[in-house]
């Protein structure tokens, strides 16, 4: 589905200061972009718009030169390039600004602005730098003193300093991945006015974005991805917030579990009022025992903190939990484990698994101690029982239950993780993007284990950033939105448009 | 506004005065010519020691073979100026800066290029230095009546007096030493550089640092300096053995932390090392002087001083750099606002 | 299975690398071979054996304690000064002993695991203060003239031709094996070393973990400090002075990777007897210590040298399998 773009031929691309055409990108057996087009002209703001896994991130890697496409060219000012590594980016004025900025907290602001400077003279000239440092701030209209040194502040500060940055290295074309992710109403203007300053000067704006209503105000063009491939891309006059969730979510309705009928039980967890400093606020809920209540939303949304919050790992300051009635205080993972709560992280290499042990050390690591002789001893032919008949009930592939799990397939990484926490025989279960990065055969297995499970009685909580994942399985979706919750809908009442608006719309 | 390591050496120096008036009065005579010269001509090695160190912590990393080196190069030049008596000055002094230099080298190669953790290359090139100096040279001592004169009257040529102050020629060569240090590591973009990558090693990298030379030129720098070290050493004490400089590595990590250089990188001067290497030696000397602490309470006092150091960097530092960084901040009550809306919102 | 492949490689070059330099020692010296000789491989070096053991725990952690040498000191101070003083029967003097080095090691694990400040720093500190603290106890002197059942018990043999010491080690290393090899804790202390985010993430608690271990490091060191005295019949502040370094050679050179979570107390077993091998061989040939401490330190460095060459050539052939595994 092409939108406006025109299609330049190769090596052709007329106006355009960087054109991707054609490009693809894979990682393993996942397509992260397929055949996708994009052109920036000379002080265009293009705003690039999709949900998670839509392939944003890997289009701005792919700019900066951190990866390089599979297939297709990147053409920069008419002519075919190769990007390898940010030196590249640099010298053809290609700037990306993280939505973590890397930051020296031991140097000062203007250290940090001229750091990566080729050209920076071998003896610092300090007057000079804080002078041009302090003229690039000005000109962004922020208030910041140079000589500070740059640990500790907030993050509109750590962007402008990287706007700074890029605009003392007479940036061309500038990549903001989710810039307003973090800031507040005052400074998300200044940062349109900082945009717009740029534009005047000619600098193409790539704007990384989910929240439609800024997208909607600043850019000239919008560009829709989903699932790794191009959907649209329209001038700004030709769209509206509904077209362009259309644009995000459309998609054909592919075979999917389909859930069956069944009543969940009595209420098991009750939030109320939970609340984390800069993270959420407000968040109240239930989950019901045989529930499937989905967590949807964006990244960065929440719902990974709520998780955490419910395990103990970042306990909400404000607010309460009451399960079966009763009020508990999670502080720690030991003590969610013994409420009977368990949370199947999103990281499953670097938080989920430990990767150079067996797969049955890792099914048994959480219940360790049941496993424990009297002496302390691990009972080896217990947890080979144990991770047996999770290999058989998940049908988790490896060539020996004793194999490092880091060999494993990404799918069958996923299964292990959660016969991790299965076997510790948790009444409330979390999976945070249980079948992200997983082929599609293992992911309906997945899909039917959770269905078993909430059947059997369990309460669960499914996070997740793939809307139609959500809609199949959940019995009710809780929408977060910036840490706040936007809205329960009933399996009835939900739909892709309905969840995606209150994900991202206009409050 | 004040920068936070302005701060630390201020401070440093305040606690130094506050040390010096302490002991004078628990001990009589204190403050006196005697006490300024003592430590004056003892503090020279540390101070240059500490330098080196603070260098290599910049980047993250630690030396411990800088006894080691200072030990060798000692000796060796030594060994040489016996042979021969008639070399001149600087040749001498380039011999054992550029041996030392050259030990130094080995450090850098192995832990920028052959990814060997700095620990482990520092501990082994102690054993190693060393045990090359014991085996080549065995047991013989190296005498002060053998060397040049010039050699062992050096520490105690003064340039100038100030009544009972003799304001020693070594002591101003290395005050001189640190402070055209530090105006390097503050002007040059190669110590701007050495700061950024124990920063931030990742955006370092990320920002086309050329990391590895850099902690190449740490060591280089490290062993460079213990090398001058050395001939300081030599020139102090003048009858030497192969154990020379045993330990050394210990007093010049621990002056470097408690002269406010942060273990984890990125963070520290030159002149708050040399701060660091004055308080530690202002101790040495003084407790000595003080009746009821016997100078076996050296070590245990110094390895204290570091561990309160270190701890209170860390818990301190933290809490100094978010006050620093909330004055820098015009929209910290905006920022506040909108959560505390968020969080007081409707129930 | 890399990890388990990576360390059974290392062990097997170990079982090789301690045949030949049996062999070599056995035709460079005739006395060699000698059941004595065997014994003596362990005199003069058995209590940094013992430390060895506990040294693998802490470094498979993820942490590293420089400061045994010094508690060992610290503790045979503690011991000497207090039997000097009179004032305690012996036996309990070293209860006392050791509990004052379970009680260094303690400290050092508390400041680490609840500051987060690195290990090296603060056990850098100890080795500094704890050394210090002998030095305080027996100044400049030697102290000793310990009650003869104790000297016995550092010199004489007890078993067959062995002391109690390498009894003491061989105990020591079957235990050591078995908790750190087949139990619970054993197990958590690899996760921690690995990864400790993914330990947390598991309910596992990290800091009370790290605490244990230190205070065992200091434990450890005591008894081994204990020992050195009554093999030595007197004690000095600067007993023990650099046995770090032998220590972490032994640990590193068994396999153990210095950032933790992989190794095996077998490979550090084997490692020890090439170390002893060494240093007794070296001694043979009329080798001075001091020299010998030189080879130690270039070992250490092979040691890492080597296992990094390891890693990038397994990394290497695992790369090489994927590509041929796509197309």
């Amino acid at each position: 589905m092409e939108g406006g773009a025109e299609r330049s031929a190769q090596g052709d691309a007329p106006d355009a200061v960087v054109a991707l055409q054609g490009v693809s990108k894979r990682f393993g057996a996942t397509h992260a972009l397929a055949d996708v087009s994009l052109e920036l002209h000379r002080g265009e703001v293009h705003a690039l718009v999709g949900e998670n896994g839509a392939g944003k991130s890997t289009l701005i890697k792919l700019i900066a030169g951190l990866h390089q496409p599979d297939d297709g060219s990147i053409v920069v000012d008419g002519n075919r390039t190769a990007i390898h590594g940010a030196a590249d980016a640099q010298r053809l004025g290609i700037a990306v600004i993280a939505q973590e900025p890397l930051i020296f907290p031991d140097l000062s602001v203007a250290e940090n602005i001229f750091i990566g400077h080729r050209d920076q003279p071998r003896i610092v000239r300090w007057r000079k730098l804080y002078r041009e440092a302090g003229a690039l701030l000005d000109r962004l209209d922020v208030h910041l003193d140079p000589r500070v040194p740059a640990s500790g502040l907030p993050v509109a500060a750590q962007q402008a300093i990287e706007i700074a940055k890029a605009i003392s290295l007479d940036v061309r074309v500038l990549v903001m991945d989710e810039p307003t992710a973090s800031l507040s109403a005052h400074e998300v203007d200044r940062l349109f006015r900082q945009v717009r300053d740029l534009q005047a000067t000619g600098v193409s704006v790539l704007f990384v974005s989910h929240r439609l209503e800024e997208v909607l105000e600043i850019a000239d063009t919008i560009t829709v991805l989903r699932d790794g491939r191009h959907i649209s891309t329209r001038p700004r006059d030709d769209v509206g917030e509904a077209s362009l969730i259309a644009d995000m979510v459309g998609r054909p309705t592919s075979e999917l579990f389909a859930r069956g009928e069944h009543e969940p039980g009595p209420v098991l967890l009750q939030a109320q009022g939970l609340g984390r400093t800069g993270r959420f606020a407000d968040v109240s809920f239930e989950v019901r025992r045989g529930e499937v209540l989905g967590l949807a939303g964006l990244v960065g949304a929440g719902r990974t903190d709520i998780a955490l919050a419910l395990f103990g790992i970042a306990p909400a300051e404000t607010g309460r939990i009451l399960l079966d009635g009763h009020p508990v205080r999670i502080d720690r993972p030991r003590r969610a484990l013994e409420l009977g709560i368990a949370y199947v992280s999103e990281d499953r290499r670097q938080l989920g698994l430990s990767l150079p042990q067996s797969v049955t050390a890792n099914v048994t690591l959480p219940a360790l101690r049941t496993y424990a002789s009297r002496l302390g001893l691990v009972d080896r032919a217990a947890e080979r029982r144990a991770a047996e008949l999770f290999r058989d009930r998940l049908d988790i592939r490896s060539r020996s239950l004793g194999q490092a799990v880091a060999l494993l397939s990404g799918g069958n990484q996923q299964k292990t993780m959660l016969a991790k926490w299965l076997n510790t025989e948790p009444r409330l279960l979390i999976l945070d993007e249980p079948t992200r990065g997983i082929d599609v055969g293992t992911k309906v297995e997945v899909h039917r284990l959770i269905d078993e499970l909430a059947r059997s009685g369990m309460a669960i909580v499914l996070i997740s950033s793939d809307l139609p994942e959500v809609l199949a399985m959940s019995d009710r979706v809780l929408v977060m939105r910036e840490g706040r919750p936007m809205g329960v809908f009933t399996r009835a009442e939900a739909t892709e448009e309905r969840i995606m608006t209150a994900a991202v719309g206009v409050a | 506004m004040i920068r936070p390591e302005r701060l630390k050496e201020l401070s440093l120096a305040a606690i130094l005065v506050l040390t010096v008036l302490l002991f004078s009065l628990l001990v009589e005579d204190y403050i006196s010519g005697r006490i300024f010269n003592r430590v004056t001509t003892s503090v020279v090695i540390t101070a240059i020691l500490a330098a080196a160190q603070t260098l290599v912590i910049l980047t993250r990393n630690v030396d411990l073979s800088v006894g080691s080196i200072v030990g060798v190069t000692a000796y060796v030049t030594g060994d040489y100026l016996v042979g021969h008596p008639d070399t001149p000055a600087l040749v001498a002094v380039g011999l054992a800066v550029l041996l030392g230099c050259g030990l130094g080298v080995v450090n850098g190669v192995l832990v920028a290029y052959g990814r060997v953790p700095a620990i482990v290359v520092t501990l082994g090139t102690l054993a190693i230095y060393r045990s090359w100096l014991i085996d080549h040279y065995g047991g013989r001592t190296i005498t002060t009546d053998s060397l040049p004169p010039w050699v062992v009257e050096f520490p105690g040529r003064t340039l100038v007096s100030l009544g009972d102050l003799d304001l020693r020629a070594v002591f101003v060569i290395v005050v001189v030493i640190v402070a055209l240090l530090q105006l390097a590591l503050g002007r040059l973009r190669w110590g701007r550089r050495l700061y950024a990558i124990g920063s931030n090693p990742e955006a370092a990298v990320q920002a086309g640092l050329p990391r590895q030379r850099l902690v190449f030129g740490a060591f280089a720098a490290s062993g460079a300096l213990s090398g001058l070290a050395g001939f300081l050493f030599l020139s102090r004490f003048g009858t030497i053995t192969v154990v020379a400089g045993q330990g050394l590595e210990l007093d010049s990590v621990a002056a470097a932390v408690v002269g406010g250089v942060s273990i984890l990188g990125g963070a520290g001067t030159l002149l708050g090392a040399f701060l660091g290497a004055l308080l530690i030696d202002v101790l040495d000397q003084s407790l000595v002087r003080v009746e009821q602490v016997s100078e076996f309470w050296r070590n245990a006092i110094l390895g204290t001083l570091i561990l309160v150091a270190v701890v209170g960097d860390v818990t301190l530092g933290r809490w100094f750099r978010r006050r620093l960084s909330a004055q820098a901040r015009p929209e910290t009550a905006e920022v506040a606002q909108s959560t505390t809306v968020a969080v007081v919102g409707d129930a | 299975m890399p990890e388990a492949l990576r360390t059974r490689t290392w062990e097997l070059l170990l079982a090789a690398v301690l045949v030949a330099t049996v062999v070599y020692n056995a035709t460079q010296s005739p006395v060699y071979l000698d059941v004595d000789n065997f014994v003596n491989l362990f005199h003069l070096s058995i209590e940094k054996v013992i430390v060895a053991i506990a040294m693998t725990f802490v470094i498979v952690n993820g942490e590293i304690d420089l400061s045994v040498a010094s508690v060992m000191a610290f503790a045979a101070a503690v011991l000497a000064s207090l039997h000097e003083g009179g004032a305690v029967p012996f036996a309990v003097a070293i209860v006392i002993a050791l509990a004052a080095a379970t009680g260094a090691g303690l400290l050092q694990g508390f400041i680490v695991a609840k500051t987060g400040l690195p290990s090296l720093v603060v056990t850098l500190a100890g080795l500094i203060a704890f050394r210090g603290a002998a030095r305080v106890l027996v100044e400049d002197r030697s102290v000793g003239d310990f009650p003869d059942w104790f000297r016995s018990l550092g010199r004489d043999e007890i078993l067959g031709p062995l002391p109690f010491a390498v009894i003491l080690f061989f105990v020591g290393l079957v235990v050591g094996g078995i908790v750190l090899h087949r139990s619970t804790f054993g197990r958590v202390v690899y996760v921690i070393g690995d990864n400790p985010e993914v330990a947390r993430y598991s309910g596992i608690d990290v800091a009370r973990v790290k605490l244990t271990l230190f205070g065992l490091s200091g434990f450890v060191a005591g008894v081994a400090g204990v020992l050195f005295a009554a093999r030595l019949g007197s004690v000095r502040a600067n007993i023990a002075e650099g046995f770090e370094l032998d220590i972490i050679t032994m640990v590193l050179l068994g396999g153990v990777s210095i950032f933790g979570g992989s190794g095996s107390l077998l490979g550090v077993a084997l490692s020890i007897f090439v170390v002893l091998n060494i240093r007794n061989g070296l001694g043979l040939a009329n080798v001075e210590a001091s020299v010998q401490t030189g080879v130690i330190g270039a070992l250490l460095i092979l040691s890492v040298l080597a296992q990094n060459l390891v890693d990038r050539a397994l990394a290497l052939s695992q790369h090489l399998q994927d590509k041929r595994g796509t197309t």
